[in-house]
């Protein structure tokens, strides 16, 4: 590992300033950061630890009810004291699930809420710094495109990077139309969970619409009746502690057999999490039966590109989304 | 090797020292051992404090000491042990001309210097120190075996020469020295000033453990190479095996994916401490390790620390009560072994034994 200097930050404005510095990371649970250091993906020069801020300011680590109803997560809040949240686990199941369906037990008492918003994808060439990587080396190639390529996308995906985005949360997030409290040089503002993270493209290499020095403060959960009849559903290659190779996040709004709304996002086959209102779209008005789901489900992945491996994620995602369907509704 | 002889006068030389002594002559009266360490190793300090480390735990596993401390500032450190709470000197130093007065042109050395300042034994040959047993050895030939040990000292069960051999060995001068001329040295990538060792005092099974760390030290490498703390085991290193999980703050955590300079001020528990922080006494065992002995929850042992920590915080978590919620809470431990099925009958004995034990029954 590179050797780094280390600060504690003492407020937000300074660790804002400090986080501007070219070569800087801010790190809280250090469960990306830190494997990606020891891999020398990531080399900082400098490392800023935003745990401190909980400590003086609790609202950025705990969830607190909003005024008009929904949630404001802390960003420096740990993912197990989320999913266990009796307001969380009864309003927002999905929200719950994607958390408790993540990583491990130990991960998730050390990684932030702001910090899995964003770690960084999981595609091996990514990790190797010995192989070519437009996202880690901007220019180098990609590796995948021709590669080895079982688990990466087939949604959102350009020719200079296929990689995963591998939250399980931002899935959930961005059904539920979450959004995103970020702190920079500027006044707070908000950002919609599904504008955080941005396409590949040309340019893999800028992932979000951060800029340096942004810290995210708070993740907002809308007031969402109907999410409490939610469902993340998962699929690995392994039954636990796995990244997805396709997920879905389904709220369902049904009224005399008919839905009247629904939310559907999907995990483990795009480039960014993938919110698709053209599924939600096929889905309301229409009755609850197998034909709506399927209908639904091949909005969802319309227009997926597949590669040499990972064309089976095009019926996989299907067969997901069409599962959490029948079970929400069920 | 070196051009010192036994019986020779050691070289006298500085100390950076500041609790009063001076030189080394100052130290006269006790035996002293001077090591050198090549400062080739990377990062140097890190292999000063291994090679410490070692020689407190091994010859504590002779006679039942052990490093819980380290303390003081500057180049003078003191050591606390277990039972005797003896203060001990160390002396860590950077005089390259020292090791030329030495004789030690490279590679490790160590001298042990008699209470007169004479050398009585020394190591100075090879690419590896002296084993720890072996410097503790030419300590306890120093001291003569006398009849009358102290109570606390015989109820032990140590003889007198292993307790001065125990609390002497860990009375270190070390200095170091360069095994290639500083001229000569490949260019190393340049440091950032700040990223040097700086003073961590770590809260380790109720003790405060202080050591000299660069910050990109993880807190599995600070216990177990720092510290000594070995139970923490180096699995994967990247945070897919659970081998390294220890609580913090009472939370399992996976202590290869932090950084010790980041723990400071919290209560840190390992499987060394796991019963004492239950509450057991003297010898008696968490009840989590005693069901993983019951149900046999392990093979080679080597995950097993991770396991039984793991385990043990898994119990305060809002499980569901079946063997499936189990598997799914501690997904996170891999077991090449597959003791799998002892580890989920080990868990669920101290689950259901916990709810007996809140029904004022017997754990």
């Amino acid at each position: 590992m590179k050797p780094f200097d280390y600060t504690a930050a003492t407020s937000l404005d300074d660790a804002i300033r400090s986080g501007a510095r070219p070569a800087t990371r801010f790190i809280v649970g250090g469960t990306t950061i830190v494997d990606l250091m020891k891999l020398e993906v990531e080399t900082p020069e400098h490392l800023v630890d935003l745990n401190p801020l909980g400590d003086s300011d609790r609202t950025l680590s705990s969830v607190t009810d909003l005024p008009g109803g929904g949630l404001r997560i802390g960003a420096l809040a740990r993912m197990s004291d989320v999913a266990w949240d009796a307001r969380v686990k009864d309003g927002y199941p999905m929200l719950s699930q994607s958390l408790l369906l993540a990583a491990s037990g130990q991960l998730r008492n050390m990684a932030s809420m702001g910090g899995n918003l964003l770690q960084r994808t999981r595609c091996p060439y990514f990790r190797d710094t010995a192989t070519p990587c437009n996202k880690r080396a901007p220019g180098s190639g990609c590796s995948a495109l021709h590669g080895y390529n079982r688990s990466h996308a087939i949604l959102g995906t350009s020719d200079h990077c296929i990689a995963t985005h591998p939250s399980d949360l931002a899935v959930a997030l961005a059904a539920l139309g979450a959004t995103i409290r970020v702190r920079g040089a500027g006044a707070e503002r908000s950002i919609p969970a599904t504008e955080l993270h941005v396409l590949p493209g040309a340019h893999p290499e800028h992932e979000t619409v951060l800029k340096p020095g942004d810290v995210i403060t708070a993740i907002d959960i809308p007031a969402l009746s109907f999410a409490k009849r939610s469902l993340y559903l998962k699929v690995r290659d392994r039954a636990s502690y796995a990244f997805a190779l396709a997920s879905a996040a389904v709220a369902v709004d049904v009224a005399n057999g008919r839905i009247r709304a629904a939310r559907v996002a999907l995990g483990g086959v795009g480039t960014k999490p993938w919110r698709s209102t053209a599924a939600e779209r096929a889905l309301v008005g229409k009755a609850v039966n197998a034909t709506t789901f399927r209908t639904a489900a091949n909005a969802a992945v319309a227009g997926a590109v597949p590669r040499k491996d990972n064309a089976f994620k095009i019926e996989l995602a299907k067969r997901t989304l069409v599962r959490a369907l029948t079970e929400v509704t069920a | 090797m070196s051009t010192c002889s036994i019986g020779d006068r050691a070289p006298d030389f500085e100390l950076a020292d500041s609790a009063g002594h001076h030189r080394l002559a100052d130290l006269r009266g006790s035996p002293v051992v001077v090591a050198f360490q090549p400062a080739h190793w990377d990062p140097s300090w890190a292999e000063y404090v291994r090679a410490y480390n070692r020689l407190v735990a091994e010859i504590g596993g002779e006679a039942g000491a052990r490093l819980l401390n380290v303390v003081g500032a500057g180049d003078w450190h003191s050591l606390t042990f277990d039972h005797a709470t003896v203060e001990l000197p160390v002396i860590c130093m950077d005089p390259g001309p020292v090791a030329e007065r030495y004789g030690v042109h490279g590679g490790p050395a160590v001298f042990v210097v008699d209470a007169d300042g004479r050398i009585s034994w020394c190591h100075a040959s090879g690419d590896n120190p002296p084993s720890p047993n072996e410097v503790a050895a030419a300590l306890a030939a120093l001291v003569p075996e006398e009849p009358a040990a102290p109570d606390a000292v015989r109820s032990q069960g140590w003889s007198r020469r292993q307790f001065v051999a125990t609390t002497l060995a860990a009375a270190l001068a070390v200095a170091f020295t360069r095994r290639v001329a500083r001229a000569e040295r490949v260019p190393r990538t340049p440091v950032p000033a700040s990223a040097a060792a700086s003073r961590v005092t770590l809260r380790v099974n109720a003790r405060d453990v202080t050591l000299d760390l660069e910050p990109r030290v993880t807190l599995l490498d600070a216990l177990r190479e720092y510290a000594g703390i070995t139970g923490p085991k180096k699995g994967c290193d990247h945070g897919q095996c659970g081998a390294c999980t220890v609580h913090v703050g009472g939370r399992r955590i996976l202590s290869c994916l932090t950084f010790a300079v980041m723990q400071q001020g919290k209560e840190i528990t390992t499987i060394e401490g796991l019963a004492a922080a239950g509450g057991a006494t003297g010898d008696a065992l968490h009840p989590m390790q005693q069901a993983f002995i019951e149900h046999d929850g392990f093979q080679c042992g080597y995950c097993t620390s991770g396991q039984i920590m793991s385990a043990a915080a898994v119990v305060r978590e809002p499980w569901g009560p079946a063997d499936d919620d189990v598997r799914e809470a501690m997904s996170g431990n891999i077991c090449r072994c597959g003791a799998y099925p002892g580890i989920v009958a080990a868990i669920q004995s101290v689950r259901k034994g916990s709810a007996t034990d809140q029904n004022g029954g017997r754990r």
